[in-house]
């Protein structure tokens, strides 16, 4: 059963969805109006998803909160007077899983809960994948750097170069990167 | 330089109710924009995320931001990755960090920072205003530079700026990281202290920015480089007099920009006695407060990678900070504003702890 945080903070009636959710088989853990009462029920009941006003001055408070803390409650579902698509595509990728447009009925809750679930679980999955890719891109760009200026100041040939990289990762069981990463840096500090 | 094309170009530019939105207020009420060509429709958002948000979906043309904000979207941060541009800086200096009464008391009394906030005992409660924003780094850079760990030692929280006086008197937090009027509205209540302005963090140090996408600034550079001379003419006429504070803060009030009295924005927008010129809140200094300074950049960047949010390779850095900062469209737009340019792209600056950064 999805565990439900309500924000009522401005003149648009969220508190008013919450009987409409539990009849459709949702726990509305807590209403709260305003970032006193949302950090103490974040921290207290652990909702799944929160839902609140596009422009609720609390929106900031959310973005703290999953910065700091990989277990707070990413999908956020928000209210919106706007069905502007690009608008919805910009909050997605803000950890936003679905926006309503006004005028709600509240037989349709239960499956925008379930798809936002749903997307916000691929939106993190997609970026995992895409900071794996970027720091492979970092590393392999810091390899070639580091073998560079071996070749450059040892007069090593790229062979070798990447052989004695590899043989300093073996010996101080470090990652290829990170052994280039050092003598980078230390070539930095001695100019 | 007065054009008046016959259809004026309308951009959408958003603002939080703070005192350093005047600006925009200002190049509005007093025409500034028609002269350049624009019609500005200024639009109140009520939080930084729906700042952001707007500017990415294309709702807004451009905003003004946080300075650290432009550099976490376009870094990616704890949020989306969107390529950004920052057209020039909208002020210098004007926040301040503010404790409760006792801890503020020891502090002065010649306790060390750890000790007035009794660390590691407790693990006090502090806010700021957005996670990657300017108050968070001010807050950060100044419990680190007297050995606390902004990331351990404290639980660093965000709060809506109007929200922080009334949690600091609760006893919700032991202190903030705020733009004014919210560290004055603390003394004012007698629930907290300045223990210091930004402007003596960082003399000089930028604070909010007019940004947008990337995508506006390079595929629409008139309208860009019209808005920047446009604001760049309103933060030139902010610090021409003292009178014209005044009737920017009347404006502010007027036109609900920010829901307080005209007398407490006043008070914020004026220069107090005996501030020094390096430290109060500027808005032009004859460009040199505007003036996307790369140096500047660089700092946030630099910071970000000290908290741990970035990779720790500053190779890409300037070339980041080449797209990032649209000089060229600010030296147009200081053109046709009459506005004096720096001969170089970087400045010197000297934070409080003795740091040097350039």
């Amino acid at each position: 059963m999805p565990r439900v945080l309500l924000i009522s903070d401005t003149a648009k009636p969220i508190g008013d969805l919450r009987a409409a959710l539990e009849d459709s088989g949702h726990e509305v853990v807590d209403v709260v109006d305003g970032v006193r009462a949302l950090l103490h029920a974040v921290e207290a009941h652990r909702p799944d998803v929160v839902i609140m006003d596009v422009d609720s001055p609390s929106r900031d408070a959310l973005e703290q909160l999953a910065m700091l803390h990989r277990h707070a409650p990413r999908p956020v579902v928000v209210f919106s007077a706007s069905g502007d698509e690009q608008l919805i595509r910009a909050a997605v990728g803000a950890g936003v899983a679905a926006y309503v447009v006004d005028g709600l009925a509240p037989a349709r809750l239960r499956p925008i809960i379930q798809v936002a679930l749903a997307r916000f679980e691929q939106e993190a999955q997609l970026r995992q994948q895409l900071e794996g890719v970027q720091q492979q891109l970092q590393d392999r760009k810091l390899i070639e750097q580091a073998k560079g200026l071996l070749m450059e100041k040892r007069g090593m040939s790229e062979r070798d170069a990447y052989a004695a990289l590899r043989q300093q990762a073996m010996r101080q069981n470090l990652k290829l990167a990170d052994v280039a990463r050092r003598i980078l840096s230390m070539a930095e500090l001695l100019g | 330089m007065s054009r008046g094309p016959a259809v004026l170009r309308s951009l959408r530019i958003g603002f939080m109710p703070l005192v350093d939105c005047a600006p925009l207020v200002v190049a509005v009420r007093l025409g500034l924009d028609r002269r350049h060509g624009l019609s500005l429709q200024l639009q109140r958002q009520a939080s930084w995320a729906a700042v952001r948000d707007r500017l990415l979906s294309g709702e807004l043309d451009a905003a003004h931001a946080l300075a650290g904000m432009a550099y976490g979207i376009d870094t990616g941060i704890g949020g989306p990755r969107e390529p950004m541009a920052v057209l020039m800086v909208l002020n210098h200096n004007g926040q301040a960090i503010v404790l409760a009464p006792g801890p503020a008391h020891r502090l002065r009394e010649g306790a060390t920072l750890r000790e007035a906030l009794d660390i590691p005992r407790r693990r006090p409660r502090l806010a700021q205003t957005f996670p990657t924003g300017t108050h968070a780094m001010w807050l950060y850079y100044w419990l680190a530079a007297q050995d606390v760990d902004p990331l351990h030692d404290v639980e660093a929280v965000t709060l809506p700026p109007p929200e922080m006086p009334a949690a600091l008197a609760r006893g919700d937090l032991l202190g903030y990281c705020v733009g004014e009027p919210w560290a004055a509205q603390a003394e004012a209540q007698e629930i907290g202290a300045r223990v210091i302005r930004s402007g003596e963090l960082w003399p000089g140090h930028p604070e909010k920015v007019l940004a947008c996408r990337r995508a506006f600034a390079a595929l629409e550079p008139e309208a860009a480089t019209a808005l920047t001379a446009t604001v760049l003419e309103a933060c030139r006429w902010l610090d021409e007099e003292p009178g014209h504070r005044t009737r920017a803060a009347h404006w502010l009030a007027e036109d609900r920009a920010i829901d307080l009295p005209v007398e407490a924005l006043d008070k914020c927008l004026l220069l107090p006695e005996g501030d020094q010129r390096a430290t109060r809140l500027r808005f032009h200094g004859d460009g040199e407060v505007n003036f996307p300074w790369l140096s500047d950049g660089r700092w946030f960047l630099h910071q970000f990678r000290r908290w741990g949010w970035l990779s720790p390779d500053a190779l890409g850095d300037d070339a980041r900070l080449a797209e990032l900062h649209r000089l060229d469209s600010y030296r147009l737009a200081a053109l046709q504003a009459g506005v004096p340019l720096p001969r170089g792209d970087i400045r010197r600056s000297v934070l409080f702890d003795g740091m040097r950064w350039e």
